[in-house]
Order: structure tokens, then C-alpha cells, then sequence
């Protein structure tokens, strides 16, 4: 089970609050947008992280793919 | 491979040459001269013989042998973005995207109002090969040329037998908006904005169907590569670069939007010859004005292929090929440029908002001469964080030119830090920075 987390920058408006929920797949940049990491989640615990940073942010800019299933979570 | 082939002379054989619309040696720019307007369906058939006639899978071989990359910027193979719609659910969608939002650029406004016909014959057959009904040509509303001659060819071209409905669709000027997800996001619901999606287009457009974004310019060369085999087009390009190209001149030439339609191993010193420089300029700017400054006497030497361009950080981009002379200030071009783009932002990402005016104020401080020391600073500062922050690659290729400003005006960066302006820094700029009309 992989995560891959992204961030929709035209979304974005730099709560933060995604990294503090994900820190592994998400930073935030020099401006304090939320960006998201290079590196690979696996495992069920990521995608609960994924999930809470998803909920956590007020403008609907995370969004999640779990490779198994290649299902878009919305 | 051959597969119907037209008239043995339809498409000429192609060693290193340059020639200019009208010329007979062309292949996509072959046939009347600019003075005789666009080309009529009677002409274009006279020249090529009929469309081949062609099964799906026949063209599709035929465009994959070829090898064709992409010619809006991105140089992506055309077969890949085909298999990847194809494999994807959902009825594909085909978008010709003539709007060129490259202010500099010409070839796909001199394709669209000279030769309309190679552009729709070409998209027809890429709308067989995706079974798509229907082919949206994409304009920019005030592109007054290209408008008139494809309405016109599409009156000659009438509607025969297994024809796509034809759609033109007229779309907002500005840079970003000629960008694929930003013309597929204006189809789908009017905002000519690009778009963010972890999916390429040519799997899930934003109608939910796969949508492939073609460049007029590619279109124009599927209909080449099916008259003559794909061989043969192959043939025409050099080892990096399948097929025949067409690039834009501009800056200090002798006539700036000039076409020039490249076939074989030709080096960026020869084109410019054709351009009236006899001696390699001070610097040429490759690729667009997202683009990468070359040093004069680097670029006159280096073949316009993407393997040697590569190796001095520049692509072909849509391309662009900008005269910097002698004498001129890579920096003030630059910083004009920079400020132009910044303005161009779609306002949708908060880095590039951000980010891109700093860009802009740092270059033109440095261009003033004014406060240089700590423009540099913040442009530098900035150039790190920018990459790879937006829904689309715009603040990227901002970053791209400001960096190759600084490397290759390195000498003329260090007098400028010390607070001195150049001369030419209040002088008329070289570049264009509205959308390119033609003389129609």
C-alpha cells in the first residue's frame, strides 16, 4: 500500500496545518505553503495521516492517491 | 515504413537545409508564397496528392515510427500522449492548440494563416487514430490570421466521408493561457487558468475524459509524416530531433518574427546567417522567453538539435530564437522579460504571486544599477524556493531565464552590483510583449 500525498497550490492558501498532520509527506516552503515530499509512504498508518491532513485543511487543497487500488480520494 | 505513398516528388528529400515559407524545398512550409495568402484545399491537393487513406492502426504506427516530439514547448512523443488517452476510459477529446502564447513566436500564427490545411488534415488523422468525434482548433480571440484562414479551410474542406465535427473556439490572450491545462480547463468550463492535476491530461482532462492537448505545429507534421512515410519524415531531422522543424527568429534581426523551417543537422550560427548576422551576436535566447540565454559563439557552433542543446541547459522550447547584439544589456532584456512574465502569473499559486514580483524587482534593480547587492540576494533566495511550486511549470521557467541571466552576463552582473547602470537600460525593448498579429 502506497501513499502518494499532493498538494494543490492553487488551493493552497498556507494554514500549515497538512505538515504538522504529515510531517513525513508534507513541508511547508519558503512562503509557508504546503508542499509535498519527494519520498514514498508506505503502510497503513500513512494513509491515516494522509487522511487527517486531508480533513485538516480548510481550503480542500490535500488530496491522496493509495496505489493499490489507484483510487483518487477526494 | 511506407504506407500509401502520395507522388514521389510530394515530399522532397530532405539533407541539412533552411528554407522560408513559400520555398519549394519545405516540407511543412513548402508551396505558395505568404504574398498568395493562405494555401487553397485545390493547392494543397495539387502539391500532396489526396489524404492517404489509412486505417486507425496505420496511422498510429506511422506516427510512432516517426518519432514525432511535441512541438508546443514540452517535446513530449505524440504516439505516448495517443496510447496513454486510448488506454484510459472515457471517449478521448482533441484540442489543436494554435494560440501560441509566445509573444516572439510565429510558426504556428505563419502555419494556421498560410498553410491551414496541413494543420486540419493532420488533426484529422490524429482524431481517427483516438475515435474522437469531435476536434476543438484552439485560437487566441484577437489571432485575426489564423481565425480566417482555418474558417476558410474548413468551408473548402466541407465535411467528407468519416470527418470529426469541427470546433473553433476562440480563448483570452495573456501567457498562461495557452498553456494545455489551461486551454482544456477554457473547453471544459471557461476559465483559462491552468489547471492542478495529479493526472495527465491525456488520462483524465478536466471533462473526466482523457484530453490530448496538440500543438498546431504537430498536427501540421502527422499530415507530412502520413504523405510521405514516416521514414522519410524521420529523415529530415537530425539524430535528437525526428522530423523537420520550424523556428521563430527575434530580436536584433533583420526581420524579427521571421519563420525558418530547418531540416537535418543545421547549427544556430547558420540560421542566424539567414537572418543577415554575418558574426555569432553577443547572445542568443533559445527557446522562448521561459527560455535559456546562450552565449553568442557558444550558440553559433551548436546544432538545434535537443542532445546539444541539452548539454548547455536549454531545450528548444517552442522554438524560439532571440538576437541579443552587441552592445545590448542582457540584464535590462532580461529584467524586461521578467517583469512581463511576473505580470503573466494566473494569480491561482501563492509562490508564484509571491515569488515572481521579487524576481521582477530584483532584476530590475540590478538592470538600474540601484541597491544590486541585495537584489541578488533576494533573487537568489527566491530562484531556490520557486521550482516545482505551482499547478503549472510557469514560475519554473521564470527561474530558469533569471538563472541563465546570471551565469551567462556574469561579467556584466558584477559591474551592475556595484551600482552602476548600463546605458542601454532605458532604451526601446528588444523583444515584443503582446501577442503576435500579423500584417493582416
Amino acid at each position: 500500500m502506497k501513499v502518494v500525498v499532493h498538494v494543490d497550490p492553487t488551493r493552497c492558501r498556507g494554514h500549515g496545518i497538512c505538515a504538522l498532520m504529515f510531517a513525513e509527506a508534507l513541508e511547508l516552503d519558503h512562503w509557508g505553503y504546503g508542499r509535498a515530499l519527494e519520498a514514498e509512504h508506505e503502510g497503513r498508518r500513512s494513509v491515516v495521516q494522509a487522511r487527517r491532513a486531508q480533513r485538516a485543511c480548510p481550503n480542500g487543497a490535500i488530496s491522496f492517491t493509495v496505489a493499490e487500488e489507484m483510487q483518487p480520494a477526494s | 515504413m511506407t504506407a500509401v505513398l502520395a507522388p514521389e516528388q510530394s515530399v522532397p528529400v530532405a539533407g541539412s537545409a533552411l528554407v522560408q515559407i513559400g520555398d519549394p524545398n519545405g516540407i511543412l512550409l513548402a508551396g505558395p508564397a505568404p504574398v498568395d495568402g493562405p494555401e487553397s484545399l485545390g493547392s494543397y491537393v495539387d502539391r500532396l496528392g489526396p489524404a492517404p487513406v489509412l486505417s486507425r492502426e496505420e496511422i498510429f504506427a506511422e506516427i510512432r515510427d516517426s518519432g514525432l516530439q511535441g512541438r508546443g514547448g514540452g517535446g513530449f512523443p505524440l504516439w505516448r500522449k495517443l496510447e496513454t488517452a486510448l488506454a484510459s476510459p472515457g471517449d478521448p477529446v482533441l484540442v489543436v492548440n494554435c494560440s501560441e502564447s509566445e509573444p516572439a513566436s510565429r510558426k504556428d500564427w505563419t502555419l494556421c494563416s498560410y498553410r491551414p490545411h496541413t494543420v486540419l488534415e493532420g488533426a484529422a488523422a490524429i482524431a481517427e487514430v483516438l475515435g474522437a468525434q469531435e476536434v476543438v482548433i484552439h485560437l487566441h480571440g484577437g489571432s485575426v490570421g489564423p481565425r480566417d484562414a482555418l474558417r476558410n479551410a474548413l468551408r473548402e474542406r466541407g465535411s467528407p466521408e468519416g470527418d470529426p465535427v469541427w470546433r473553433i473556439s476562440y480563448g483570452p490572450g495573456g501567457y498562461v493561457s495557452g498553456e494545455a491545462s489551461a486551454v482544456a480547463r477554457y473547453l471544459h468550463e471557461g476559465v483559462a487558468l491552468p489547471l492542478f492535476a495529479s493526472a495527465p491530461l491525456a488520462r483524465r482532462g478536466p471533462s473526466g475524459r482523457p484530453t490530448v492537448v496538440s500543438n498546431a505545429e504537430t498536427a501540421a507534421h502527422v499530415a507530412s509524416i502520413l504523405h510521405g512515410g514516416a521514414e522519410r519524415w524521420r529523415g529530415a531531422g537530425s539524430a535528437s530531433c525526428p522530423g523537420p522543424q520550424l523556428v521563430t527568429l527575434s530580436g536584433a534581426v533583420a526581420n524579427p518574427g521571421t519563420v525558418v523551417e530547418i531540416t537535418g543537422s543545421v547549427t544556430i550560427g547558420t540560421i542566424l546567417r539567414c537572418a543577415g548576422l554575418e558574426d555569432p551576436p553577443q547572445a542568443v535566447l533559445m527557446g522562448g522567453y521561459a527560455g535559456t540565454w546562450i552565449r553568442g559563439h557558444q550558440a553559433w557552433q551548436t546544432p538545434l538539435e535537443p542532445a546539444s542543446l541539452s548539454a548547455l541547459g536549454a531545450t528548444r522550447g517552442c522554438g524560439l530564437i532571440g538576437v541579443l547584439p552587441h552592445g545590448a544589456c542582457g540584464i535590462a532584456e532580461s529584467a524586461l522579460i521578467v517583469d512581463y512574465l511576473a505580470g503573466e502569473s494566473a494569480g491561482q499559486c501563492g509562490p508564484c504571486v509571491l515569488g515572481l514580483p521579487v524576481l521582477a524587482d530584483g532584476m530590475r534593480a540590478l538592470a538600474r544599477g540601484r541597491g544590486g547587492r541585495r537584489a541578488l540576494r533576494h533573487i537568489r533566495r527566491t530562484a531556490v524556493a520557486l521550482p516545482g511550486s505551482g499547478a503549472c511549470s510557469h514560475p519554473d521557467g521564470v527561474v530558469r531565464l533569471v538563472a541563465s541571466t546570471l551565469e551567462v552576463f556574469h561579467d556584466d552582473v558584477a559591474r551592475h552590483r556595484k551600482r552602476s547602470a548600463c546605458r542601454t537600460a532605458h532604451h526601446r525593448p528588444l523583444f515584443p510583449f503582446s501577442a503576435a498579429e500579423g500584417s493582416s
